[in-house]
């Protein structure tokens, strides 16, 4: 005979009630669970992304798009700049590094990126296999890309119009892949990286043929107005964060973005939904409490012969107190465990249908402290209703319940 | 041996009943009579430490188990007294033998299944020794309950209407089993009972007189 045996017998009577209020204190648990592991996952995901990224230099528009397109590669871009106020401000003295980025086309929902090794660098990318490109149409694929395309040195591909399926075949220009890099964990993994110029030679062959067909030269098609889609630029000193987005507001048609701004407002805007969902989670907790502090009030009342029972076998008033809450913790603890693999699935399959979707794809961390927290609070929940009920239970008068029956 | 002389018992501040004077030694029987609401139960209740006395003294083997403080009392009830009640045996959910070592348990002594098993065998409870309480009898429940205040050796057995709403037959089986397990473990039998069958069995009776 032990404590547990005597917990398991009184809880084996009301399968279906504890039944529902374990599962009610499992999904309190796991809505916020999941919510705090997105959270963790989006901000390990923008970190990683950021890349030392001080500055974006674009098109005019939302500054937020501008981040989202040409930084972690999720949204289209505000347009084009032109190649020669990019390669000013690159030679800016302040700048320490940058990289354009060109965007145009995807193979097999890959965006090929039109850029320089020195995007590679703000990533710390280095390849796997092959060599970088020293002429156009040769392409470096990140990790994941080459995983996902089934790719290798030496495969070739055609790209696609835009950044989504759909788009006409670009059937004339084809890409080689002549590199393979390693894994970074970041965004670089996902894209298929080329020569700015692949991009220019694509889409100005598509240019003149537009011409050709409408019976005039396009003005400004020549070498002399190319264009990228944005720069990233890495500063040398904070003064360069002061400093810049001036330079560039003083320019026609430009904008400046800071990652660390936007991301902070993304964040931001993603927050008041999540706030919501996690104020329904701590309103599920809270419920669950109650639930659970009803429930155990009730068997106590409908146990009080015996526990007056227990009581004439000599058990202390400690030992009922002690049973209440010991099964009050044993259903917390269910309930805790099941929430926090409720969470653990529901981060999972958020995380895949975002990514799915076009979203960034997140990875939720792995099993930490957090899961420790939640079974933590889930105990928490679970002790504090079962204190009165417990109390009750030690103050019960035997003599008084023996009578009554 | 117990003693008990000029006896008043009840809850909190109110005396509910008395009982002048009571000697039973071990392996004896006492009837304590009286009609319903005489006050029997509160009075078996103090001889126990669970109801209140208020006047008279109470001797067990040198000890007064009303005069004992919380954890001690509880300790001394559970080791030195069994008890058996007149429908609240067995704890459902819980097989027969974890229903006798119960008491063991409760009272954080040794568990001696082999004793409990034992004694279910003794009385008949062999085959049910392993099923859950609610599926025993109520005649099943009742012994397994006799069993179960015998298992720590009590030096005291108290019980209360056993045999209320029982046919005659087993109305004597309950008394034999109550009287021999009062022998087996060499303690003193109160019975608290109307049962005025109970009468041929047992000829020590003493009456409680209830408070107005």
């Amino acid at each position: 005979m032990n404590p547990l045996k005597l917990i398991a017998a009184f809880i084996g009577r009301k399968p279906l009630t504890w039944s529902f209020h374990v599962l009610t204190l499992a999904l309190g648990v796991g809505v916020v669970t999941s919510l705090l592991l997105l959270d963790r996952a989006l901000e390990d995901r923008f970190t990683k992304d950021l890349g030392g990224v001080d500055l974006v230099v674009g098109a005019k528009g939302s500054p937020l798009q501008l981040i989202l397109s040409s930084l972690f590669e999720i949204d289209v871009p505000t347009g084009n700049i032109k190649l020669s106020t990019a390669q000013m401000l690159a030679a800016n003295h302040m700048v320490k590094a940058s990289a354009p980025v060109s965007l145009g086309d995807n193979v097999r929902t890959v965006r090929i990126v039109g850029t320089t090794p020195a995007y590679a660098d703000l990533y710390d990318a280095r390849l796997e296999s092959g060599r970088w490109w020293d002429q156009p149409m040769q392409v470096v694929l990140g990790a994941q890309a080459a995983r996902q395309l089934g790719m290798t040195v030496g495969s070739t591909f055609v790209g696609q119009h835009g950044l989504s399926p759909g788009g006409e075949f670009h059937s004339q220009f084809p890409y080689r892949v002549v590199g393979v890099l390693k894994p970074t964990g970041a965004v670089i993994d996902r894209l298929a990286l080329t020569d700015t110029a692949s991009v220019w030679r694509v889409h100005e062959h598509e240019a003149a043929e537009e011409a050709q067909e409408q019976g005039v030269a396009k003005p400004g098609a020549g070498a002399g107005d190319r264009e990228v889609t944005a720069l990233l630029i890495r500063f040398r000193s904070p003064m360069g964060a002061l400093m810049m987005p001036r330079l560039v507001r003083a320019t026609p048609d430009l904008q400046a973005a800071v990652p660390a701004i936007e991301v902070a407002r993304l964040t931001q805007l993603l927050g008041a939904g999540s706030q919501v969902l996690r104020g329904f989670g701590i309103g599920l907790l809270a419920l669950s409490a109650l639930g659970f502090f009803v429930a155990l009030f009730a068997a106590v009342n409908q146990r009080q012969r015996e526990l007056a029972l227990l009581r004439t076998l000599g058990a202390r008033p400690r030992l009922l107190l002690g049973l209440v809450a010991g099964e009050g913790l044993f259903l917390g603890l269910l309930g805790g465990v099941l929430g926090i693999a409720l969470g653990r699935a529901a981060a999972v399959f958020a995380a895949h249908v975002t990514s799915g979707s076009g979203g960034p794809p997140l990875t939720p961390p792995p099993i930490g402290a957090l899961e420790l927290y939640a079974l933590a609070a889930a105990l928490a929940v679970a002790l504090i209703a079962s204190l009165l009920p417990g109390l009750v239970a030690y103050r019960l008068d035997p003599a008084q319940s023996l009578k009554a029956g | 041996m117990l003693r008990v002389e000029g006896l008043t018992a009840g809850y909190r501040r109110k005396p509910v009943a008395r009982l002048e004077i009571l000697t039973v030694a071990n392996r004896e029987a006492a009837l304590l009579l009286g009609p319903s609401g005489s006050g029997k139960t509160t009075l078996l209740l103090a001889l126990a430490g669970l109801a209140k006395r208020f006047d008279g003294s109470i001797d067990l083997d040198g000890v007064d188990p009303s005069g004992l403080r919380g954890a001690a009392r509880d300790r001394f009830r559970g080791s030195r007294i069994g008890i058996v009640f007149q429908d609240l045996h067995l704890i459902a959910g819980l097989s027969t033998l974890d229903n006798l070592l119960l008491a063991p348990f409760a009272a954080r002594q040794p568990q001696d299944s082999k004793r409990a098993t034992a004694l279910l065998e003794e009385l008949g409870l062999g085959p049910q020794i392993r099923q859950r309480a609610e599926t025993l009898s109520r005649g099943q429940a009742q012994r397994a309950a006799i069993a179960r205040a015998m298992l720590l050796r009590p030096r005291l057995i108290l019980a209360d209407e056993p045999t209320a709403s029982l046919d005659d037959e087993a109305c004597h089986t309950v008394g034999l089993l109550l009287a021999r397990a009062a022998r087996e473990t060499d303690a003193a039998l109160v019975i608290a009972t109307h049962d005025l069958r109970l009468k041929a069995m047992f000829p020590t009776t003493v009456q409680a007189e209830a408070l107005a």
